[in-house]
């Protein structure tokens, strides 16, 4: 299969996530009401799309990661004459691990997309917990964290002359998730969350 | 009226025991929250990681026997003039050891024009450049790269032209002078050589010299038991001739 038909299987995924995020999300999240009755709310529609975003941002990582692994066993499976060019930054030795814990880069992006999925869960299971708003803002601080990281990555595409699809795909997944928290943050605050309950329970 | 509002208003009215014991089993509630989502996250993480081991078998980079050469491209002087090289145009990547292709062998050598062990030995480099190529041996065909570095003295590309001329060294020398190609693979003296299958696989260093890679067995193997250097020419000639892809 073309590399660029499965890419763009990741980008629906993520795209359709993003969409739960917009106010279209209200009318898209229809299709889970029956099955999913926290959709028919603001909260659910945002975790639903929030758990889009990251099962994408996931895939595609891993996806990356299997390029490293076929990439150190000759092979070639993303290169071209253009400048979307995978080969040449996730086969480039110089670039393709992190700095610190030489790591390729897919693995890294399937760790923090994993750890993104969790608070994403945990807020979605128990959306009442005091600890909701600090899973909030820890997910927000993670995918502010990870513009660097992206900046950096950028950085290397800029100095090779080349971009890398999938590598992309996967920086607008952390994008994404930061508006996601963003917005789950700002209705954390409102009284939208929970609309006619007390939101949370506090303790002595 | 939510669970958690009545186990507040339990908590909160100091129903004592049981205000602490519905306070634990809210702690509950919220630790099985962080436990599912755990096990869900864990579980999507791990599925992508057996995804991943099971559809590939990554080889580390490097240049100890058995592992990938690093790629390196620059500019190489042919004889003629200085013209862009890509080490990764002499790779077949589909190449096997029992391969019926007539895919060349590389023979990589790292050297300094000032220094003297590389000059020494440059005459002979450049006769087994010769001797190794397809029509003169029943061997396979093996490519001669040198790569020029400036660790000793000032160098240029002058020199190396100069150089290669005076050895008779009719192969691609290919411009490392700021020895970034020299830090890719590990040389921190020269000369050095290295075998590179077809497949871009490192099977012999000068640094680990009586270490050769075989690639039927996918492990190493003893070039000589005997108390000596092993030269290019000789793991040449027992490596390539071991399972030099059908010749």
């Amino acid at each position: 299969m073309n590399e660029y038909a499965v890419l763009s299987i990741h980008g629906v995924i993520i795209l359709f996530g993003l969409l739960l995020l917009t106010p279209f999300g209200s009318s898209i999240a229809t299709i889970f009401h029956s099955r999913y009755e926290s959709t028919k709310t603001k909260r659910g529609q945002l975790i639903a799309g929030m758990v889009f975003v990251c099962f994408g941002g996931f895939t595609v990582s891993a996806h990356t990661l299997w390029m490293h692994n076929k990439l150190s066993e000759g092979q070639s499976v993303c290169s071209g004459d253009t400048i979307l060019n995978c080969d040449g930054l996730i086969g480039n030795l110089s670039y393709n691990t992190d700095p610190l814990f030489s790591q390729p880069w897919g693995l890294i992006g399937m760790v923090a997309f994993t750890a993104l999925m969790w608070l994403v869960l945990t807020i979605g299971k128990d959306p009442m917990s005091p600890q909701t708003p600090l899973f909030i803002k820890v997910g927000l601080g993670a995918t502010i964290a990870g513009l660097p990281i992206i900046g950096l990555l950028v950085s290397y595409e800029i100095k090779e002359g080349l971009i890398c699809p999938f590598c992309t795909t996967a920086h607008i997944a952390n994008v994404i998730a930061l508006v996601g928290f963003f917005l789950l943050f700002q209705l954390n605050e409102s009284e939208d969350w929970a609309p006619g309950t007390k939101k949370y329970f506090s303790r002595k | 009226m939510s669970l958690h509002q009545t186990i507040g208003l339990i908590d909160v009215n100091g129903f004592g025991k049981i205000g602490e014991n519905m306070n634990s089993m809210l702690h509950n509630e919220e630790a099985s929250a962080r436990s599912e989502a755990g096990i869900v996250a864990m579980s999507m993480f791990f599925a992508g990681l057996l995804v991943v081991a099971f559809t590939s078998s990554p080889i580390a980079s490097g240049t100890q026997a058995g592992e990938r050469a690093p790629i390196f491209s620059g500019e190489a002087y042919d004889g003629t003039s200085w013209k862009s090289f890509e080490f990764d145009d002499l790779l077949d990547v589909s190449w096997t050891w029992n391969s019926t292709n007539d895919a060349p062998w590389i023979a990589v050598e790292f050297l300094d024009t000032d220094c003297g062990y590389c000059k020494n030995s440059a005459e002979e480099v450049g006769v087994w450049a010769q001797t190794y190529s397809a029509d003169q041996w029943i061997g396979p065909d093996v490519i001669f790269i040198a790569i020029a570095v400036e660790f000793v003295a000032d160098s240029s590309r002058a020199e190396i032209v100069e150089f290669r001329t005076q050895y008779s060294n009719d192969f691609r020398f290919v411009d490392d002078l700021d020895i970034s190609i020299a830090k890719e693979w590990d040389v921190t003296a020269t000369p050095s050589y290295f075998l590179v299958q077809p497949d871009g696989i490192v099977a012999w260093n000068s640094a680990v010299d009586k270490l050769g890679w075989d690639a039927k067995e996918d492990d190493t193997f003893a070039i000589t038991s005997e108390d000596r250097r092993v030269e290019l020419n000789e793991a040449i000639e027992v490596i390539t001739l071991r399972n030099g892809g059908g010749q």
